[in-house]
């Protein structure tokens, strides 16, 4: 089966909307958290988010859209889109070419319309502009008609592992000779809907995230989108290659509806599996960039499982306290970052840490510094126990 | 309300909140632990719900789930919390 | 090749034999008791997971090494009596129950959960395409696994609120029930035959389809021909509008076999009904069409009980299915169906016949 290699990245966060903004932040340790995100929701200045500072509005115009329905989520998604594909030169023609795949990934969908949903169904809706956007679906089945894309395509909702699994679906299909390039990733926007969802669950944090440490309190949501493009061997030949996806394992930890199980079964399974499909032993990962949500559960869960897996633990470190928790996205920003501590042999550090969890004992890295980088394990865990472990390595 | 009044309350509430159709308020005995395999068999999403109820029907807040656990512990600590927190 | 072993569905029938027409235009399932699922867990569940568990857990006791779900609407009832949480409480203190259920993996998990099945565990939500995007996975995983076996599932639920969105943008001819066989003005508009020509189960013709509905259709599928009900031996999924690409995929997924029957999607909607003519237009003269959806309604995951009926088909063809009957008994099957014009998916089954059959 052909090795799958990233050529192209597009990826917009809290802490910037283009991959060298996004790398720069996490370098200088800059989160994007913050209480200042405009939504309408009454948490907007309450609780901090990973917030997008551009407005939606602001969005509609850059890309001139006019139609209403085309939603915050998909716009966010165009925006990476966008940077992707012409970062790999795919434009026009060769997007329309059937071998040419898009897999993509949501959780919000169009829900962060989440007043007009409402009012749509309390109310006579017949002239809604809204009511084919409010599905998974609509984002990338927009990006596919846009570019009038005639390959494989779908959409992936697995909570928080989505567009992980949308990385190793879309690998997938190169490998098995179904397509020859494969855009994958996803996005997700802030939601009234979804902010109240994981309100009431308890696991908002007050304060900023503190991913790893004792006295965490619970996730900061985050919006983003990212998308990498996959090339198979021959396609891929003679262009800029960021990194090999050499490794993917997706795996169910069959607990509970939105916990994990406290010595993270699913989470081992993930990486263990992962490990297995790129041939690598533990000790030849040198940087995990963790699902770390900073909630009492995932943290304790994952670094249970961590420690069973390796032992020893390499570096690690999660970027949510960067971007917030960016949902049906996270899988694909945090390959992003994976692979930009590969391209540029670096670790990045974590915030917001001060103490370990008792019971784990762990430390994430604590300061920004120049590293040797091969192997990249990157974590994405979500609700329904759906764990997913991608590893990126370093072809040069 | 008489304590015995109210706890009958809390068990139909209880029922009708977290739809537990198979269950009747004369079968949850007042002692029988809400979590847990021996008792009503209720996890964790259902002590959020719980305390969500408890805000609803009574007017108590009830700021986390670690606070929670030590009163959803059976229908008698409810109850006896309920009294001393009522707000409605 | 994808072999289907055992096959589940929950379905608005009770049966193949008297199909009932929809109500209010709803085709709603019958629905079992549901005794596989322990009360402390069903009581959460929305219609569609309970559908989506009641239909895969037979085929749970095979231990499959994992589930793949395609749900075109996901958990949209859960999502809106979340959103009712919202405005009525003003994003104050809301019960988390109906938040979690609304997820579009909650089938999968679920299912994951019941049966401690710590396998691969992926949803689909691509409208149309959802249930074949989880078989075209499925497709991928037996290659890459040779000897494990895989869960498919296609699961939607009647959503009220969606439906009534469904029926402002004109996706269904509100409040005509099958059988009433005027023909629309779309019909005559199209210059197709009027309503007559819609005898067996395709209802009114006009613009809008006859009938919503729902179900869950799941199988067991692997590499494994020895014992198989079916194989499914070419996928092909289709986006856009363009009429010479659907003929090209017809060709190519036929590659000059002449199918002993067209499985159609045909719905009752007579602008789809130029998709469903070039279909015809290809098959020979022996080939049989016949149609379902006056059986299972329209839903994104149709196609799920699409495949469980071609797996099922009885000896004798009951003639409500059929548009015109086959030269002979079925082995070839060539199914198509088009989701609002513009997502198409065409599968090439061959059936085993001589095998005892799972038919729930």
């Amino acid at each position: 089966m052909s090795r799958v290699f990233v050529t192209g990245i597009g990826i917009i966060s809290a802490v910037g909307s283009t991959l060298a903004e996004n790398r720069a932040a996490l370098a200088a340790g800059k989160s994007g958290i913050g209480f200042t995100a405009t939504l309408p929701s009454r948490y907007a200045g309450v609780l901090p988010f990973g917030a997008i500072q551009t407005t939606t509005d602001e969005w509609r115009e850059r890309f001139r859209i006019s139609d209403p329905g085309v939603t915050r989520t998909t716009l966010l998604a165009l925006h990476a889109f966008s940077d992707a594909i012409a970062d790999a030169g795919l434009t026009g023609t060769s997007l329309r070419d059937p071998a040419v795949a898009l897999v993509g990934a949501t959780t919000v969908g169009g829900m962060c319309l989440t007043d007009e949903l409402y009012r749509d169904t309390t109310q006579p809706c017949d002239h809604s502009p809204f009511l084919s956007s409010y599905d998974g679906a609509s984002v990338h089945l927009y990006l596919q008609t846009r570019h009038k894309m005639t390959g494989p395509a779908t959409t992936i909702n697995t909570a928080c592992s989505s567009s992980a699994n949308a990385i190793q679906y879309g690998a997938r299909l190169i490998r098995n000779g179904l397509a020859t390039t494969a855009i994958v990733g996803g996005a997700d926007s802030l939601a009234k809907f979804t902010i109240n969802g994981f309100h009431s669950l308890q696991i908002l944090s007050a304060a900023p995230c503190r991913p790893f440490d004792r006295d965490r309190a619970g996730l900061n949501l985050g919006e983003g989108a990212a998308y990498l493009v996959l090339e198979g061997e021959e396609t891929a030949a003679g262009k800029t290659i960021y990194a090999e996806l050499t490794g993917y394992c997706n795996a169910n930890d069959a607990f509970h509806p939105s916990a994990l199980s406290v010595t993270g079964i699913g989470p081992h399974l993930a990486m263990q599996g992962a490990l297995r499909t790129a041939g690598l032993e533990p000790a030849a990962i040198d940087f995990i960039n963790t699902h770390g949500t900073a909630t009492e559960n995932n943290d304790e869960a994952e670094g249970s499982a961590m420690l069973r897996l390796f032992g020893e633990l390499p570096p690690f470190v999660s970027t949510k306290s960067y971007t917030g928790h960016t949902l049906g996205a996270a899988g694909a920003v945090e390959a992003v970052y994976s692979i930009l501590s590969i391209c540029h042999q670096e670790l990045y550090p974590a915030l917001n840490f001060a103490e370990p969890i008792p019971t784990v004992g762990i430390r994430p890295v604590r300061a920004y510094q120049p590293h040797a980088v091969r192997h990249v394990l990157s974590n994405s865990f979500g609700f329904g126990g759906n764990c997913t472990s991608l590893i990126f390595s370093n072809v040069n | 309300m008489e304590t015995v009044q109210l706890k009958q309350q809390l068990k139909r509430q209880i029922i009708e909140f977290l739809n537990l159709t198979d269950i009747t308020p004369e079968s949850i005995e007042d002692d029988k632990p809400l979590f847990g395999d021996e008792g009503l068999g209720l996890d964790s999403i259902d002590s959020l719900e719980l305390i969500v109820l408890l805000n609803r029907e009574y007017g108590i807040v009830i700021k986390d789930l670690k606070e929670g656990r030590k009163v959803l512990v059976d229908v008698n600590t409810m109850v006896d919390y309920i009294e001393k927190h009522r707000t409605k | 090749m994808l072999y289907i072993h055992h096959t589940s569905c929950i379905y608005p029938q009770k049966g193949l034999d008297s199909p009932a027409g929809p109500v209010n235009n709803l085709l709603k399932a019958v629905e079992p008791a549901y005794d596989g699922i322990p009360g402390n867990v069903l009581r959460r569940m929305s219609k569609s997971v309970k559908m989506g568990i009641g239909a895969a857990l037979p085929l749970l006791k095979y231990a499959p090494d994992g589930i793949l779900i395609g749900t075109g609407y996901g958990g949209m009832e859960d999502s809106i009596r979340f959103l009712n949480q919202i405005e009525k409480y003003d994003e104050g203190v809301l019960t988390p129950a109906t938040f979690v259920q609304s997820t579009a993996n909650a089938i999968a998990s679920q299912l994951g959960l019941i049966h401690h099945n710590r396998g691969y565990n992926i949803t689909f939500v691509n409208r149309g395409l959802s249930f074949e995007s989880a078989l075209l996975d499925a497709a991928m995983l037996v290659k890459e696994h040779p000897g494990k076996t895989w869960l498919v599932s296609g699961v939607d639920e009647i959503s009220d609120h969606h439906y009534r969105f469904e029926c402002a943008e004109g996706w269904y001819k509100n409040g005509i029930s099958a059988g009433e066989g005027d023909a629309g003005e779309g019909a005559a508009a199209a210059g197709e035959e009027a309503a007559g020509e819609g005898t067996a189960g395709e209802g009114a013709v006009g613009e809008g389809a006859a009938a919503a509905g729902e179900g869950a259709a799941a199988f067991l599928l692997n590499d494994q021909p020895a014992g198989a009900l079916a194989r499914i031996s070419k996928i092909v999924l289709l986006g856009g509008q363009d009429e010479e690409a659907l003929r090209s995929a017809l060709r190519s997924i036929l590659d000059g076999l002449s199918p002993d029957l067209l499985l159609s999607g045909e719905n009752g909607d007579n602008r789809t009904l130029k998709w469903y003519r070039i279909a015809e237009s290809l098959m020979g003269p022996d080939t049989g069409i016949a149609r379902f959806k006056h059986l299972c309604g329209e839903y994104p995951t149709a196609s799920a009980f699409a495949l469980w009926l071609a797996c099922n088909l009885p000896a004798a063809l009951p003639g409500h299915l059929l548009k015109r009957p086959p030269a002979v008994t079925p082995r070839h099957i060539l199914f198509y169906n088009n989701y609002k014009f513009t997502q198409h998916s065409l599968l090439l089954l061959e059936r085993f016949p001589c095998h005892a059959r799972d038919n729930k």
